[in-house]
């Protein structure tokens, strides 16, 4: 029978690791006396506890002192004891002494490698910080795996599917009363610039219109009030922690009072937590949406888009079926969109997943991820190859210490743990060099990626991670030297020969280090060519003619005051110093993203679906932004019924049939004079302006209807050349007389252009860093190998010299044999890179050509640099006095 | 300065060997301090001070008898010596010396 009394024990393995480092006269009552505590530990705590502490007790005696003492007492012993152990502490003191040895015996060799790896390490751990971040965005809700973004799929010509996150409002109350599945829902509107007011205290701050159900969906904590209710009453105010403290000087502020927009008192309802930087959903307010909706005059519509929906799902749903619910949802609700579907999609992988062809993810920001992740592996691979071909190059130095081993009695695995165990060890210190040097780069790296990223010191995965990097490295690195060693025969290494005779007919190990050399430069060579194209991209995207100039445009948000008198203001303006001409638009001119089907002409096909995009102008729209009109006239105040005439590009005119009678029948001439309806309003296209891009370059250019826009929130004022600072001054001056109650902000047409491109500018910034380093310690290898060389033929040089040979032809000898190495290189990565950045090419619409001269620069530009580190080596050895070199044999 | 230097921790340790009279081993030192200071104790801390303080001769040792709930282990004795008393009397003097040249000794 078993006996039930059975007392709880220690775990022995623990027992056995204060066994293998305490000294073993120690041993017996250090064991007795953390039994004895253990018992104790047993009644107080319970056995799992007492367990865990016994564990971490035994963990803490792991110091020095027992280690210490235990080392001597082994010396002190050995001979009664012998331990045929290579993890015996006596031998690993020997190892590490010799590793010790041999890495200040040769101390260019040892900073070259270590220099490599931790330029290789320190570079791919700021890459995966990077792409750590970008993987945790949208991460942090607690509700994060059942949390689904709608996203509607709307039929455009041709068939194709454009998937867009904007919804209608109706939405959301739809999916939680007709869908069982749905636990919450809410809307939100994109993003609104208002003016908050305290007293005289006054700012315009970027927030959005949502449902109640907001805080309770999505985890942004709050501070102040209840998450559940306030949003509800008409007359609540959310703002965030950043917002409170601006206006109030504090944070405690529910029932305080904010006059939004000028004119609109709300009580504050709640205070949230600033919106950490890894969210992709940013506001600094919220107001209920209800009232907002109630405002427009329009009743409802299915149609009417500008929300993004978002829903709660019940647990354990099974989401293609919802899925399938979802496709016709909008279709049930108004049975002439036949056109749009709907479908959900995590909400956690909208941010890197936000490319969609027909209907299906594809890409978007997980693209740059994974690129980066594989440039962070190529450059950690370069700096093992360092690693591998110098220790294998230099193992003739250590043949003699591995013969001695041999003979007294090591075995091969013994010195494959001894030199992997090295490689390890000197990447564990490469680490912790990279970690500090990571620490002094990242806010430079922050700074260029505009993130706000840290070293996370309190992570245990993070260390987990690090030390398996280097783990991975060092094996890597080491594994491949360890076996070659390890495998040098005694007899002959300690024969007399000269060990290096010996190696050099190894035909199979100077094979790999020159096809890893050609590996290293091909990398390398890659990661050249895309910089140099990533490069030309951007470069033409910036300089590219638009066909609308944004040199010298101001833009300045319309608001307040200025919204109702803004033909005054807009006389003003043009009498003002410094100002050319001055109009506005419902958005960004350069960024136009509203769209509709809603417009139709005369002979419109029944099946024509072309989406056109619309842009809410008021007069001088054309004249200031440089546009070029191609036939009629823009809007002016001398025709009144502009209000409802319309200006189409070349390419709505073309969609529509106007230009040509013969291929599409439509009418004739030009498309001057012919009426059109826009949404159901009817009107005359009174011009026609050239194509210009209304969008990213990424995307070709589409119709486009200008109409006339009352509430046009974005000043576009042209500047006399070369005086802005008249210009914004007057604009300054003006603003505050028109508009007292607002500050006065603005931006600069370019600029915000150039934000467009942010992620491509800096994935262009990135690779060209990363190139540079990845070259830089290739490079770094190739001057070891080539110091290497040129020592191991230092007699062979003499005796070239002595015959007659010319320093040229000994340099031409040296530096030829790793030329050939780079031009093999060169060869296998061009056609790589070509098909490579093919590909990158493919997402944008308007694009540069990949042209020959790219590669023969990358090339060039590699040969060079190798020629340069190689050839410092080669000169040097060709020089030496062959009186020197031959002196002994 | 004839007499080794004793630290904060290893003169507790050795107080507490003088309190324990004859049954101070590892457990009962570690047991007595938690006690007495509500520090976190750990028995490697107690042990290392333990041979220090005999290594610097304050305190002589020997096995003592086993016992099952030890796992059938022997334990090490600690006694204090002449030496460790007189170092432990030496020090509370200093200190005496000291507090008595405080210039005001209502200290708050």
């Amino acid at each position: 029978m078993a006996n039930r009394q059975l007392r709880a024990t220690p775990p022995t393995w623990a027992g056995r690791l204060l066994k293998w480092f305490c000294p073993p006269h120690m041993l017996e009552e250090l064991l007795g006396d953390l039994h004895e505590q253990f018992d104790q530990h047993v009644a107080e705590f319970g056995e799992a506890k007492a367990r865990q502490l016994y564990f971490w007790e035994v963990i803490r005696f792991c110091r020095p002192y027992f280690i210490q003492r235990r080392i001597t007492t082994d010396y002190q012993t050995r001979n009664e004891y012998p331990q045929p152990t290579m993890i015996s502490l006596v031998m690993i003191q020997n190892y590490l002494k010799i590793a010790w040895r041999n890495l200040t015996r040769h101390k260019t060799f040892a900073s070259i490698n270590i220099l490599g790896l931790v330029l290789g390490m320190a570079s791919s751990l700021l890459i995966l910080l990077w792409v750590q971040h970008e993987r945790s965005i949208d991460h942090f809700h607690a509700n994060g795996s059942r949390l689904y973004q709608i996203l509607e799929n709307q039929q455009t010509t041709g068939n194709d599917l454009s998937t867009t996150p904007t919804t209608p409002h109706l939405l959301a109350p739809a999916l939680v009363a007709e869908l069982p599945e749905v636990e919450r829902s809410v809307h939100m509107t994109p993003g609104n610039m208002l003016l908050l007011a305290v007293g005289t205290n006054s700012y315009r701050e970027r927030g959005c219109y949502a449902s109640p159900d907001l805080f309770q969906i999505f985890s942004f904590p709050m501070v102040q009030g209840n998450p559940k209710t306030a949003l509800v009453g008409p007359s609540s105010l959310v703002i965030s922690e950043a917002v409170a403290r601006k206006l109030f000087g504090r944070t405690d502020v529910v029932g305080r009072s904010v006059r939004i927009g000028n004119k609109d008192d709300r009580q504050v309802t709640g205070v949230f937590q600033d919106i950490p930087t890894n969210s992709s959903l940013k506001f600094d307010f919220v107001l209920p949406s209800k009232p907002y909706i109630k405002q427009n005059p329009q009743a409802p519509r299915w149609s009417r888009n500008g929300w993004r929906t978002f829903a709660l799902l019940r647990p354990n749903v099974d989401i293609a079926a919802l899925n399938a619910k979802m496709l016709d949802f909008i279709h049930r609700h108004d049975s002439t969109l036949t056109m749009v579907t709907t479908f959900m999609f995590r909400f956690e992988d909208t941010y890197l997943h936000s490319k969609f062809t027909k209907g299906q993810p594809d890409g978007g920001r997980i693209e740059y991820v994974r690129l980066f992740t594989i440039v962070a592996v190529f450059l950690l691979l370069i700096a093992c190859i360092n690693f591998m071909n110098l220790a294998t190059a230099r193992s003739a130095k250590r043949a003699k210490e591995v013969g001695i081993r041999k003979v007294v009695g090591a075995e091969r695995a013994y010195l494959i743990g001894q030199f992997t165990g090295e490689a390890v060890l000197l990447t564990i210190v490469s680490a912790m060099i990279a970690l500090v040097l990571v620490q002094c780069l990242i806010p430079l790296f922050n700074q260029l990626t505009e993130k706000q990223m840290a070293i996370p010191y309190d992570n245990p995965i993070f260390w987990a991670g690090l030390l398996g990097l280097a783990l991975i490295t060092g094996l890597l690195a080491g594994i491949y030297p360890a076996f070659f060693l390890s495998s040098l025969q005694p007899v002959k290494v300690l024969k007399g020969n000269s060990p290096t005779a010996l190696l050099r007919f190894k035909a199979g190990a100077v094979l790999l280090r020159q096809g890893l050399v050609v590996f290293q430069f091909a990398l390398s060579l890659l990661l050249i060519i895309g910089t140099l194209i990533v490069s030309r991209q951007m470069h033409f995207i910036r300089t590219k003619n638009l066909g609308i100039d944004r040199e010298n445009v101001i833009y300045m948000r319309v608001d307040g005051e200025l919204t109702r008198h803004f033909e005054p203001f807009r006389q003003a303006l043009l009498q003002a110093p410094g100002i050319r001409s001055v109009s506005s638009s419902a958005e960004d001119p350069l960024y136009t993203n509203n769209s509709t089907t809603g417009v139709s002409w005369k002979g419109k096909p029944q099946t024509d679906n072309t989406m056109f995009f619309e842009l809410p102008v008021s007069y001088d729209f054309v004249k200031t932004m440089n546009i070029q009109l191609v036939a009629g006239r823009e809007f002016s105040k001398a025709f009144p019924a502009d209000s409802t005439n319309y200006i189409i590009n070349e390419e709505a005119a073309r969609r529509m049939g106007m230009n040509n009678r013969n291929r599409t029948g439509g009418p004739a001439g030009s498309p001057v004079g012919q009426t059109m309806s826009f949404e159901d309003v009817p009107g005359t296209i009174v011009g026609v302006v050239k194509n210009f891009h209304l969008n990213s370059l990424r995307v070709a250019i589409e119709p486009l209807v200008i109409h006339f826009g009352t509430t046009n929130n974005t000043l576009l004022v042209r500047t006399q050349p070369g005086q802005t600072e008249q210009a914004l001054a007057s604009l300054e001056k003006l603003a505050k007389q028109f508009n007292p109650a607002y500050p006065f902000t603005y931006t600069f047409a370019d600029e915000n252009f150039e934000k467009l491109y942010k992620s491509e500018t800096l994935v262009g910034k990135l690779t060209s860093y990363f190139a540079l380093i990845a070259i830089g310690i290739a490079c770094l290898g190739l001057f070891g190998l080539a110091m290497f060389m040129a020592e191991q033929r230092t007699k062979e040089i003499g005796v070239r010299k002595v015959m007659g040979a010319s320093v040229g032809s000994i340099i031409a000898l040296l530096s030829g044999d790793f030329l050939k190495l780079v031009a093999v290189a060169i060869v296998i990565a061009s056609p790589l890179a070509w098909w490579a950045m093919h590909e990158w090419l493919q997402t944008f619409a308007y694009r540069i050509d990949i042209a020959w001269w790219m590669f023969t620069l990358a090339g060039g530009l590699v040969t060079g640099v190798a020629l340069l580190t190689v050839s410092y080596q080669s000169i040097k050895a060709a020089l030496v006095n062959p009186v020197k070199s031959l002196r002994s044999e | 300065m004839g007499r080794a230097y004793l630290g904060e921790f290893e003169e507790l340790v050795l107080l507490t060997v003088a309190v324990l009279s004859g049954a101070a081993y590892g457990v009962t030192i570690a047991a007595e301090l938690k006690q007495r200071t509500s520090r976190t104790i750990s028995l490697s801390g107690v042990h290392i001070a333990l041979y220090r303080l005999e290594e610097k001769g304050f305190v002589r040792s020997e096995l003592g008898g086993a016992t099952t709930a030890r796992g059938g282990r022997r334990k090490r004795l600690f006694t204090i010596t002449a030496a460790g008393k007189s170092t432990l009397a030496e020090m509370r003097q200093l200190r005496n010396e000291l507090w008595n040249a405080i210039p005001n000794l209502s200290l708050s």
